[in-house]
């Protein structure tokens, strides 16, 4: 029972803000176009009222062309909703209006929220909002969202709202009431007849139609079509910006002098011709300097001096109540071991979190998409795809999703799978623990080469298919670039937040019961002839050392050099951050180990070569992801012959890039030059590819195969 | 003269858009014929280009943008 009430508005008008503030719940809420891609619903309760709220997808038109927005065409056109919130964006009225225009075409009664009117209000000197509600016909409540005003005046006017149908007025002209009464009279429905109108049949992925009746329709159309100077698909957009515009001019009293807005301003230093590149870049390397430079290491030292003493207690005290060996070695090698290797990681990972969250929040993702297009166009993709990316540095999950903002199927599937490469936030321990121990004060160099190797071979990859198996991929880029906002502190605060507890929940849940298995399979076993608890010197004998020792000849040519190495990165499957915690119960972070300084140091400094430590971090990176992941993969591929495919692709060039950096730095040059030597290769490699799409390929935007570059603008042809 | 060849700071009326890709959705972001445009800046590459067009800022490639036929006008939005 209650009313289902459905959000529905531009992208970034606000609609997930408001929806938060009516239902009280966190789903987030980020500045740049695409941040809701699915539906969500929640409960509105005030007093004595009960409602569903769902939030859609942000759709600028109800003719769509991405998946995320499908979801809202489909959702209005099979009015499975009692009332539509429309939420406008206010200091943008002219645009949001358009899609406002195309529901009050429905019979769905429909309230409108006008948000954003802290901006309005400096934006304009007057908004008369009684004469709007008179023109729209339908009740407009002004808010701030993202302030929590007039929320309750909202709730208000939904409670009392008329729950009845709504008789769409005639608004247009004589002849396009007669198209759309023609076409009416063929589908029985004036807003179906209208979408038609803008649509064309594409309004068929929404409702079925016989065959006789798409027949018809095509008559119609091909008929109205001559009635018209104007192209026909033009005719009713035009028509409606055209009374949007009356509108505008009759509520809105504009500023007699346009003052130059911050965002204005921001953006002369930030898209700047020239130096829009490279603070691009420093912003980026800024954001990894911090989170794993000196600072984030000096803090996650001091995290891990505390952890340890906090776990040294505790180990102290099980040791003199003198419990059963097995419960000890359960608590001190499996759970500590396990957990003290990943928890130690939460201060560099939160640093991390917040620069991504204030990235998002800023509206600096809408920049960097638009500054990289150019460069993301070569490989097919658009510079749209670049978000997705930037949210992979946090975790792959949710940049999986994100990639249904995305116009077209190849440049998802593309995006989708080259995602695995990007470093996410879960992998940052794996170099952190291994490049603090081997390569101390290089340590952040290290780490920094890892995040641009894994684009590197993104890119390649990205490269690859386009030229391979998603021939032709060419993705369409058009945004819009959103004010910049102040990030407020509470959003900034939750966003982390909700990323940090992802992180404390999966390592009380699925590490943690990981580890107990791993301590299981490693420390137990058959020792001449009976099965028992195994000591620390005996470990190899254990199932996993079994295990590990048995794959061993396989990833030896990599460079591992034990067993332990070789279960610690198959136990990434399960989740990256549980390679640390394996590294963490093998290498034996117990009783004296810990005492000795940072955690596991020693242990790693006496198993890895600064080769054979660069070889796994890269075999790490470049690996098939965890889990969650892969399913995340699977339903943005939709097959498993996708799926399959990418998981494979994946493991092989892991492979394939640490037997070349292994092979290679064994010749005997020093660890850096191979870094060097590795780089070089990535870059021929890259030219070379680059040489192949120049002579055969097309990357001029949307013209596909003509083949020469360029050769769609005449005159910027060869400068 | 198409969309594309206007430098930063010069204003235009579109006269048409021709087919392309992303026409249906240009059309709706309200690049209608006789909306007046701006162009705001360049991409630092030189491509996208952002434009200022019913007072918000969109982006969109050269691509699309040669496929807009303008007339460039004098006067500032
Ligand atoms: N100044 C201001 N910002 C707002 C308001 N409502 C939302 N925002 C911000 O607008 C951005 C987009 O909000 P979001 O709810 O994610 O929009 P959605 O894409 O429509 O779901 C976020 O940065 C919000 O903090 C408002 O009333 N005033
Ligand atoms: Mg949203």
């Amino acid at each position: 029972m209650g009313h289902r009430i459905a959000l529905v508005g531009n992208p970034n008008s606000g609609k997930t803000t408001l929806f938060n503030g009516l239902t009280g719940s966190n789903q987030s809420v980020g500045n740049w176009p695409g941040v809701t891609i699915e539906k969500k619903s929640g409960k509105l309760k005030h007093q004595n009222f009960e409602a569903e709220i769902v939030d859609l997808p942000g759709v600028y038109s109800l003719s769509t062309i991405s998946l995320e927005e499908e979801v809202t065409t489909k959702y209005i056109l099979s009015k499975s909703m009692d009332l539509i919130v429309n939420i406008v964006d206010a200091s943008n009225l002219e645009r949001n209006l358009f899609l406002t225009h195309q529901l009050l075409d429905s019979s769905i009664p429909m309230i409108i929220a006008l948000n954003c009117m802290d901006i309005a209000k400096a934006k304009f000197q007057d908004l008369n909002i009684p004469k709007l509600e008179s023109l729209l016909g339908v009740p407009v409540v002004p808010i701030t969202a993202s302030k929590k005003h007039g929320l309750v005046d909202l709730i208000r006017v939904i409670e009392i709202a008329n729950y009845e149908p709504r008789i769409p007025q005639k608004r247009y002209s004589e002849a396009i009431e007669k198209t759309i009464l023609q076409f009416q009279s063929i589908v029985n429905d004036r807003f179906l007849a209208t979408r038609f109108f803008e649509d064309g049949i594409n309004v068929d992925k929404y409702s079925e139609h016989d065959e006789l009746t798409k027949l018809t329709l095509q008559n119609a159309l091909e008929l109205a079509k001559k009635d018209y100077t104007l192209d026909f698909d033009m005719v009713l957009p035009d028509e409606r910006y055209n009374l949007i515009l009356t509108i505008c001019n009759a509520v809105l009293t504009r500023n007699s002098v346009e003052i130059e807005s911050s965002t204005d301003k921001i953006d002369k230093l930030l898209t700047h011709r020239i130096l829009g590149l490279p603070l691009f870049l420093g912003i980026m390397f800024t954001v990894f300097y911090l989170s794993f430079g000196p600072i984030g290491t000096f803090i996650t030292d001091g995290f891990v001096w505390l952890i340890e003493g906090f776990f040294s207690i505790i180990i102290g005290g099980i040791e003199s109540v003198g419990m059963a060996p097995w419960v000890s070695s359960l608590v001190i090698n499996g759970i500590f071991g396990g957990l003290a290797a990943v928890l130690g990681f939460l201060p560099q990972l939160t640093i991390l979190f917040l620069f991504l969250s204030i990235l998002e929040d800023s509206g600096y993702m809408a920049r960097a998409a638009f500054i990289m297009d150019r460069v993301l166009r070569r490989f097919g993709l658009s510079g749209k795809s670049f978000i997705p990316m930037l949210i992979g540095f946090g975790c792959s999950v949710p940049a999986m999703a994100a990639t249904r903002t995305l116009d077209k199927s190849e440049d998802r599937k593309i995006t989708t799978m080259i995602i695995p490469f990007i470093s996410c936030g879960a992998k940052a321990p794996i170099y952190g623990i291994i490049a603090g121990a081997i390569f101390a004060s290089h340590s952040y160099l290290v780490v920094f080469s890892m995040y641009i190797i894994g684009i590197m071979v993104a890119i390649m990859s990205a490269i690859l298919f386009k030229k391979t198996i998603l021939k032709g991929a060419s993705a369409n880029y058009l945004m819009e670039l959103p004010e910049y906002r102040m990030p407020t502190a509470k959003n900034t605060f939750l966003h982390t937040w909700e990323r940090v507890k992802g992180f404390l929940i999966k390592a009380g849940t699925i590490l943690l019961g990981a580890f107990i298995v791993i301590w299981f399979l490693s420390y137990f076993g058959f020792v001449d002839g009976t099965f028992r608890l195994l000591s620390y010197e005996e470990i190899e004998y254990s199932f996993l050392g079994l295990i590990g020792k048995a794959l061993l000849p396989i990833f030896s040519p990599i460079g591992f050099s034990d067993w332990q190495a070789t279960v610690a990165i198959l136990t990434g499957f399960v989740a990256k951050e549980s390679v640390v915690g394996t590294l963490g119960i093998l290498y034996g972070v117990a009783g004296d180990v810990l005492e000795s300084g940072t955690l596991l140091y020693p242990a790693l400094q006496a198993a890895f070569t600064p080769l054979q430590a660069y070889s796994f971090m890269i075999f790490a990176l470049l690996t098939t992801p965890c889990i969650a992941a892969i399913a995340a993969m699977k339903k943005e591929l939709g097959s498993w012959k996708w799926l399959i495919f990418a998981l494979v692709y994946e493991l092989v060039v892991a492979y394939v890039a640490a037997l070349l950096v292994y092979q290679l730095g064994s010749l005997g040059i020093g660890t850096l030059l191979t870094v060097l030597v590795f780089i070089v290769v990535i870059i021929i490699v890259f030219s070379t590819i680059r040489r192949i799409i120049k002579s055969k390929g097309s990357t001029c935007g949307s013209c596909t195969g003509c083949g020469i570059e360029g050769s769609c603008d005449i005159k910027s042809k060869r400068k | 003269m198409t969309l594309s060849e206007l430098k930063p700071g010069e204003s235009g009326r579109i006269i048409h858009v021709y087919s392309n890709n992303l026409r249906k959705r240009i059309i709706d972001m309200g690049l209608t014929n006789g909306t007046v445009i701006k162009v705001k800046k360049l991409a630092p590459l030189g491509d996208p280009m952002e434009i200022l067009v019913r007072g918000y800022f969109l982006t969109l490639r050269k691509a699309e943008a040669r496929t807009i036929e303008i007339e460039r006008i004098g006067v500032d939005l």
